[in-house]
């Protein structure tokens, strides 16, 4: 009894919903919640996830009867629990984790107390922020359906909580929500294609999304070998023309010149002169590249690079591309490249010095090795010969699970185990070369990669993650040497799957061979590709290009402004006079207001109209909860339904509205009315 | 639901409408705690339509038949229906009369004022429909010569649902024939009660004495028809038979003569209640008894049956305002 007293002061205006209405309008409106956290829930703590779904449960507890909702104290204290608990976690109410977190908890108080349309609006708009915030935290291609369906939970929930007495059945509302995002779908496109794009980073959040594979700036044993169980792209490469012929696919990335015995690492930025220009030789490859994100600083390219792309990108003398900032996000750069040419300057001093640089007391085997190799040799390019052919019959294998090796990694390596892969060979050689007196380096970066006939580019992995060797040879410059594949001449032209069975696991040697599973999983990476370069790294240049084809070569942005709102206006017109020949309800007549005005007086007096009930049925419906207004409430009510249905006089309207416009809700029942229903609230907790 | 006529107009205090008064409260003491389904056997009689009880035995069908044709001073005649029964045996037979030496008409037991038809799904479906032809015509054809069904005629017919063995359910179009269809339920606990404590109720029939006759019901079904229907009243029923159309749960909607139907039953509820002009509230009185039976549902193992389906049309179509 105090409940429904309740219920109905508190949406007074509203028809009063049956139970099962109102039940249905809270399920739908939890979803949509619950679809908003759940959008979230590796990015903000557990306790606001549990506390969600702790609060969706109370709330339908409530709806059915079994539970208590809490009182205003109890809901007040939750909300400041919840204000301490994110401020101790973040030390801000700031941010995109915190402010999803804190949205998160606030919707879910606000739902113990959603009883009102309005209340539950709130909860939605909630759940949209949240889904908001999803956005902003996260575009790759998979999470868009995702994205998309709970926009249409939302609106779905927004029907069914808009609808009186929700009489719109739950497919009609989904239909009506999906006909809603339908009809505001060109408007998105419209906004995506030619809302004036600002360079700055007005709405970049920091980006707390970091790769956690790629490329780091040091080698030790094992790290390629990490890298090569992880099939996430690395980047994608477009080709103007044809894509060079596998044994050409070295992607250069990080140099390292420092060894101390175990680890190869990179000299600090600041310690790199100035670059000069690479001479073109002969094969010359124009590409596009979209490198994923990843912890490091490189931008991959195509061995050797001729110049920097465009962008905050330093190219440095060994032929690195190093970006000022890690690579958080996808980026897209444009590179020529030319597979044959070499660096012809020689090193400078302090290069030459840096290169030659070996730790005097670590692997003595391998430094008498490479000394005597050397001796025996005569010339630098025999000499490299010589070493390779050691390479070549000294019984080494080729493998992605060598066992391990101690602080003399290169002397356990030559001497002792004689297995390993990429980087080992790549280590060994370059220790041996400088043993001997000749400068090198040890070069980092991806070498292969599969080409995707549906997008049309070259699918790079961090699978093929390789290292390689080069060497100052006198009149050939910088040359690169592979000893790799000396070894394993097939691990050339060939992934690193195919050549090594043992390397991956059964089912993912189906999912490699099977020819349909290989389509399938082609598609979805040109689909991925295609999402990330088209839809996510849609920017102004993007934008300039669009609107250059379309004719407009140099806009301002007002005029990218005024364009926009013609667009907005055309698509307003175009949808009005839709909605303009839907079938409209007649306008309600003299009668039907005054009714309408006879209806809202008695719903404030606490009977609200139900739908379906006429007027003889309200009267007797007035009777039974305000006998006091009974009398009054059962003339005016059937001098309406004579008026309405009787075979009446049309003067008699008159009389009737004067009636309805002069009756007064007298105070004095009112306010007995409300202290009986205090006491029956007090009764009822007794 | 309120009997109040509408204030301003004068009440039709006349004769027959302090008799019907008087027939409801008498019915009401003989068929104990059952107003609702007194008050729409009464208008489905003065609407002019056939009933149809479907209900367990012995809750009082016959009972009920009984005392309305002795209450409203009606001839009555009761036909027990059996899988053998013929056409003939319901609308009669010609004889040869050997004193005339002619054929002659015998009279079935259907030229009566109201035909108790008991157990009609027993019967075969030629004398179902040989009785359904009847009631729809008024009338009967029996070698070439016609024959008016005297006036007022009214059918009641009773089924006992729960029996399938040996016969024959009633198809959609002859359903359709009957206004209405009730059930009249177990009574509650007090009413079961007083009836095991007085014993069989029939017997109070004896000491009643007929409150109408055949010429004031027609009168009154004359009244019935004056009943003013306005045009805020056809939008509503109009947006009830829209609802049943078209719905993929439902095999058929209801049609115009179920439309029809259900605007002479809201006629006969209003003028049952006094007033001079069907409200919305007379609709939804007499919705479920005319529309259950011509709602079928498209899966009929489901839990969804024409009551339900009728109630829920209620809670769905607002009143217009």
């Amino acid at each position: 009894m105090s409940r429904d007293h309740r219920v109905a002061s508190a949406s007074a205006h509203e028809p009063a919903r049956p139970p099962g209405a109102e039940l249905r309008a809270l399920l739908w409106t939890a979803a949509a919640l619950l679809g908003g956290v759940l959008l979230q829930v590796d990015r903000i703590p557990l306790w606001a996830t549990v506390t969600a779904c702790l609060c969706v449960a109370w709330s339908i507890a409530a709806c059915l009867r079994r539970a208590r909702l809490p009182g205003r104290s109890i809901k007040g204290a939750l909300a400041l629990a919840m204000i301490a608990a994110v401020l101790a976690m973040f030390r801000t109410l700031n941010g995109l984790e915190a402010g999803s977190t804190l949205l998160a908890a606030m919707g879910s108080v606000k739902l113990l107390e959603a009883r009102t349309r309005r209340d539950r609006y709130i909860v939605i708009g909630t759940a949209l922020f949240l889904l908001l915030a999803a956005c902003l935290s996260r575009q790759s291609l998979p999470y868009a359906p995702l994205y998309a369906a709970e926009a249409w939970l939302c609106c779905s929930a927004m029907a069914v909580a808009a609808h009186p007495e929700s009489s719109l059945g739950n497919r009609a509302a989904a239909r009506l929500a999906a006909r809603s995002l339908l009809i505001a779908l060109p408007l998105a496109v419209l906004a995506f294609l030619f809302f004036p794009r600002l360079s700055g980073s007005l709405w970049a959040l920091p980006n707390t999304g970091s790769a956690v594979t790629g490329l780091g700036d040091t080698l030790a044993p094992g790290s390629i070998s990490d890298l090569s169980e992880s099939s996430d792209p690395a980047f994608r490469a477009w080709f103007d023309g044809p894509p060079p012929p596998p044994a050409e696919r070295y992607w250069r990335g990080p140099v390292l010149h420092d060894f101390d015995g175990y680890t190869w690492s990179r000299p600090p930025p600041w310690w790199f002169g100035t670059t000069t220009a690479a001479a073109p030789a002969s094969r010359l490859y124009r590409y596009r590249i979209t490198l994923e994100p990843s912890p490091g600083h490189w931008w991959l390219a195509l061995d050797t690079v001729l110049g920097p792309p465009a962008g905050l990108v330093r190219l440095t003398p060994d032929r690195v591309l190093v970006g000022a900032q890690p690579v958080t996000k996808p980026i897209t750069y444009s590179a020529v490249s030319d597979t044959r040419a070499r660096d012809p300057d020689p090193p400078t001093a302090r290069v030459r010095l840096r290169d030659l640089r070996l730790p005097p007391d670590r692997n003595p085997r391998s430094l008498a090795l490479g000394q005597r190799l050397r001796r025996e040799a005569g010339t630098d390019a025999a000499f490299v010969r010589s070493t390779l052919e050691l390479f070549r019959t000294g019984g080494f294998r080729y493998t992605l699970t060598p066992p391990p090796l101690g602080a003399d990694s290169v002397d356990d390596f030559l001497f002792g185990t004689r297995q390993g892969f990429c980087g080992h060979f790549a280590s060994a050689f370059v220790m041996l070369m400088r043993a001997g007196g000749v400068p090198a380096r040890v070069v980092t970066g991806y070498l292969g990669g599969e080409w995707n006939p549906i997008g049309g580019y070259l699918l790079v992995r961090q699978s093929d993650a390789h290292a390689w060797a080069e060497v100052w040879l006198q009149g050939r410059g910088w040359t690169r040497i592979d000893p790799t594949a000396i070894v394993a001449p097939e691990r050339l032209t060939r992934g690193i799957d195919e050549f090594l069975p043992d390397a991956v696991s059964a089912p993912e040697r189906l999912i490699l061979d099977v020819r349909w599973i290989v389509a399938v999983r082609q598609a979805w990476d040109a689909a991925n590709a295609w999402w990330t370069n088209e839809v996510i790294g849609f920017d102004l240049r993007s934008q300039l290009t669009l609107l250059r084809r379309l004719g407009i070569a140099a806009p301002r942005p007002a005029q990218l402004g005024w364009a926009l709102a013609a667009c907005l206006i055309g698509w307003l017109a175009v949808t009005g006079w839709q909605f303009s020949r839907l079938p409209r309800p007649p306008r309600p007549d003299r009668l039907a207001r005054a009714y309408r005005r006879l209806c809202l007086k008695l719903a404030r007096a606490g009977v609200a109209r139900r739908r379906t009930q006429g007027p003889a049925a309200y009267a007797d419906a007035v009777a039974a909860r305000r006998p006091d207004l009974a009398a009054t409430a059962r003339v005016l009510l059937m001098s309406y339904a004579e008026l309405r249905y009787g075979p009446s006089p049309p003067d008699r309207l008159a009389d009737f509205e004067r009636a309805v416009a002069r009756w007064r809700i007298s105070p004095r029942t009112r306010s007995a009315r409300g202290s009986r229903g205090k006491r029956s609230v007090a009764s009822a907790r007794r | 639901m309120s009997a109040d006529p509408i204030p301003g107009r004068p009440q039709p205090r006349d004769a027959e409408a302090v008799a019907l008064q008087r027939a409801v409260a008498a019915l009401e003491t003989v068929i104990l705690g059952k107003p609702r389904q007194i008050r729409l056997c009464l208008a489905c009689l003065l609407a002019r339509g056939h009933l149809l009880i479907e209900d367990v035995p012995g809750v009082g069908k016959t009972t009920l038949a009984h005392a309305l044709a002795h209450l409203l001073g009606l001839g009555w005649q009761r036909v027990q229906f059996t899988s053998d029964l013929l056409p003939a045996d319901i609308v009669g037979v010609s004889v040869f009369d050997r004193a005339t030496q002619q054929f002659r008409f015998r009279n079935g037991p259907i030229f009566t004022q109201l035909l108790l038809a008991d157990e009609i799904n027993r019967a075969s479906p030629r004398t179902q429909s040989a009785l359904l032809e009847a009631m729809e015509e008024r009338q009967v054809s029996v070698d070439l010569t016609t024959y008016r069904l005297p006036d007022p005629f009214f059918v009641v017919a009773t089924e006992n649902p729960h029996e399938e063995l040996g016969t024959f359910a009633l198809p959609e179009s002859q359903l359709d024939r009957f206004l209405m269809r009730i059930t009249l339920g177990y009574p509650e606990a007090r009413f079961e009660r007083e009836l095991l404590r007085k014993g069989e109720r029939r017997d109070l029939l004896s000491e009643m004495t007929p409150v109408l006759d055949a010429a004031s019901v027609l009168r009154l079904q004359q009244a019935v028809r004056a009943v003013h229907v306005s045009d805020p009243l056809l939008d509503y029923v109009q947006a009830l038979i829209e609802r049943t159309r078209g719905r993929a749960d439902l095999k058929l909607g209801l049609s115009p003569r179920a439309g029809q139907g259900l605007i002479r039953a809201a006629q006969a509820w209003a003028h049952l209640a006094g007033r001079q002009a069907v409200l919305p509230e007379d609709v939804q009185a007499v919705l479920s008894a005319v529309a259950a039976h011509r709602l079928e549902p498209r899966e009929p193992a489901g839990a969804v049956d024409g009551e339900r389906l009728a109630a829920d049309l209620l809670e769905r179509v607002p009143v217009p305002i």
